[in-house]
């Protein structure tokens, strides 16, 4: 019995491939250096300059990525592609981008206190006790162990901290 | 072999040196640890470690660097057979049959038969690192620019070739790596390549925010959001010992899958997964009863297991004799060396007999070492796994930033690191494998610099690459790869990787730590 147009099977096995994405992908990463790489002398094949190897890698990635995509035609659809845990991933990355900021204009004990507090705290929900406890001694014993006992040098921050 | 008898000597007389001895259990106690922990790898757990190695004497640091690694093969294990959570990629087999022996009331004979074959493999692994790598190193004096072209490009095939996924795939993270290893200045000429302006670029993308990023970032952002662990077993000691039939039936097993494991461990790409893999596939086919596999055969704990071990040792031996890493973490491995002054290849053994032989020896006391913890400790080890997700992963990033930072001291690693953490976690959900960019990263200036000197040399003809017999049997061999993974594609047959089963078992594991 033939299948209706709504069919979920059939919509999944419609549209773009994720392969075909993935090669259009690395096709358009290999002009873009290609592109980038035009400011470099390419030198001669006796003595190649600073932009002939790049050249041929990029050249190399756009043959590879245009393979990609011609023998992707049996991948999984783009759509088929779950990204369930994504926004979970992005509010780790946005975290840890602000850690990073933070990192050198607070010093390393505070915003790794403020990171932790953040994570336990707000996205985790762990009891308020807990959640100090950790972010405190992680915060603490690492900066000691680290930047006192392994003697690596760690940002202080305004106040010393 | 008298000479390799009293070298060795020498090399137990350094790693029995109290301070390189604490520092190998320390490394193999740290490795242990960060073995058993999603999330961090081995190459993680050496690359947060790297910075502390700084200030260290460089036999220390790489006796402590490598602790780590074969720890972490070891720790791997005890997590998969105990929850069936891979610890590192590795350990991905044995979560099949080990975790459903846990669940047959036989974990720790599991855990006793994984820990005894990690240590035979081991072993094996070792003794073909002293045999081979003073060999190879001699016989590496012979190359030249077109000789190292020929063996980069070869090892870049031979990666594709045995990399657990598509071919294409690979050679594009490849070529994605390769160019990453062009930023910065280039040594012969002084210009700086795509740094965007910035002043830390000059020094080129370093090996640790990428790996932490692609490795460690993303394997957290891939597992952000998962539910709760299942509650661990605590295997006392008494239940360890495996019974005789289960002796009898790993005794092949480990035999096997030690000597496949140093075999595919010496060859480039993410050797120790691929060793498991492929050593699990050959047991199944051996075994009389194959349709055990999968419900508890002890087989499918020993041979992966062994294999990864012997693998990880294997590695060691590019490493250590041509100065060429076969994985990013003999890649981060050869820039913690080169930190102290030291430049891995050939000339190696011959001028730093101390460091190399004494990396041995304490290779033999490492296994020792972690026989001993995995066997009478696994039950305090085990408290670690009992440690919520939810408290673990925000210390295991603040980890990795604190690592990552404290290299160079400097904040544009941890972005970079946390770019590729994100470009890590986007290659992964369109099943790119994340090794290769990270070996390419390090080949990249080796290959640029042995291409445009071959290409001096020869005036500018490329036919310099077919005038050397040794550049011209890589080539050969780099072709015959080519062809092997084309095949398939032509004639539309199986291909080596549905024969041991790493078409369907690949799923949900973490394919690039």
């Amino acid at each position: 019995m033939p299948e209706s147009p709504e069919s979920p099977l059939q919509e999944d096995s419609r549209g773009l491939k994720s392969d075909r994405f993935s090669g259009a992908v690395l096709i358009a990463l290999a002009c873009w250096i290609a592109w980038l790489n035009l400011e470099f002398p390419l030198g001669t094949l006796a003595d190649p300059g600073p932009g002939y190897v790049p050249l041929l890698l990029a050249v190399g990635l756009g043959v590879i990525g245009l393979l990609v995509a011609l023998f992707g035609g049996g991948s999984e659809p783009l759509r088929g592609i779950r990204w369930t845990e994504a926004r979970r991933a992005l509010v780790i990355l946005v975290a840890c981008a602000a850690l990073t900021f933070a990192l050198e204009r607070i010093g390393y004990r505070l915003s790794v206190f403020a990171f932790l507090v953040f994570f336990l705290g707000v996205i985790e929900r762990k009891h308020p006790l807990a959640v100090l406890a950790v972010a405190a001694g992680f915060s603490i014993v690492s900066f000691h162990v680290v930047a006192v006992m392994l003697g690596v040098p760690l940002p202080r921050g305004p106040w010393g901290f | 072999m008298l000479e390799t008898f009293n070298s060795l000597m020498m090399g137990f007389a350094v790693a029995f040196e109290p301070k390189v001895f604490m520092y190998a259990v320390a490394g193999c106690i740290i490795g242990t640890l960060v073995g058993m922990m999603p999330g961090l790898g081995p190459l993680a757990g050496i690359s947060l470690l790297l910075p502390a190695t700084f200030g260290l004497n460089p036999i220390i640091a790489i006796v402590l660097l490598s602790g780590v690694y074969y720890g972490a093969m070891y720790g791997g294990s005890t997590t998969s057979i105990l929850m069936r959570i891979p610890g590192e990629a590795a350990s991905v087999m044995t979560c099949v049959d080990g975790y459903a022996m846990t669940q047959n009331g036989r974990a720790g004979p599991a855990l006793a038969i994984a820990a005894i074959g990690s240590f035979f493999a081991g072993t094996v692994g070792v003794i073909g690192l002293m045999l081979m790598a003073p060999t190879l190193a001699s016989f590496a004096l012979r190359f030249g620019p077109p000789e190292y072209t020929a063996l980069l490009l070869m090892g870049l095939f031979v990666l594709a070739y045995m990399s657990g996924g598509s071919m294409l795939k690979t050679l594009a993270m490849a070529f994605f790596g390769l160019l990453l290893g062009m930023i910065g200045i280039d040594v012969m000429t002084g210009y700086t390549r795509f740094s965007f302006g910035l002043v830390e670029l000059g020094d080129g993308v370093g090996i640790v925010p990428v790996a932490v990023g692609l490795f460690g970032i993303s394997e957290i952002l891939m597992t952000a959001g998962q539910a709760e662990p299942p509650k661990v077993q605590k295997p006392k000691l008494r239940e360890l010992i495996p019974s005789r039939e289960e002796f009898r039936l790993s005794v092949g097993p480990i035999i096997r899958g030690s000597l496949l494991g140093f075999a595919i461990g010496i060859i480039p790409g993410s050797a120790h997964v691929i060793s498991s893999f492929v050593s699990y596939g050959v047991e199944r086919r051996l075994s009389k009863h194959p349709e055990r596999f999968g419900k508890g055969a002890i087989e499918g704990v020993a041979g992966p297991e062994s294999a990864n071990n012997s693998a990880a040792t294997g590695a060691f031996v590019p490493m250590l004799a041509l100065g060429i890493p076969t994985g990013p973490v003999t890649a981060v491995m050869i820039a913690a060396i080169m930190v102290h002054g030291i430049l891995p290849g050939p000339m190696l053994i011959e001028q730093q007999p101390e460091l190399f032989w004494g990396f041995v020896a304490s290779m033999y006391v490492g296994n020792m070492v972690l026989l001993i913890l995995n066997l009478p400790m696994v039950g305090l080890f085990v408290n670690l796994l009992r440690i919520p997700y939810a408290y673990l992963y925000p210390c295991i990033l603040a980890f990795c930033i604190l690592g990552c930072y404290s290299v160079s001291n400097s904040v544009t690693d941890v972005w970079i690191m946390l770019g590729m953490g994100a470009i890590g976690y986007g290659l992964r959900k369109f099943g790119f494998d994340l090794a290769p960019v990270a070996l390419g990263l390090v080949l990249g200036p080796m290959l640029e610099l042995s291409l445009r000197q071959s290409l001096a040399m020869s005036g500018g003809t490329y036919a310099i690459f077919l005038e050397r017999p040794i550049a011209v049997t890589m080539f050969g061999l780099a072709l015959l790869l080519l062809a092997l993974a084309l095949k398939p594609v032509l004639f539309k047959s199986r291909d080596w990787r549905a024969d041991v089963g790493l078409d369907d078992k690949t799923d949900g594991a973490p394919p690039g730590k």
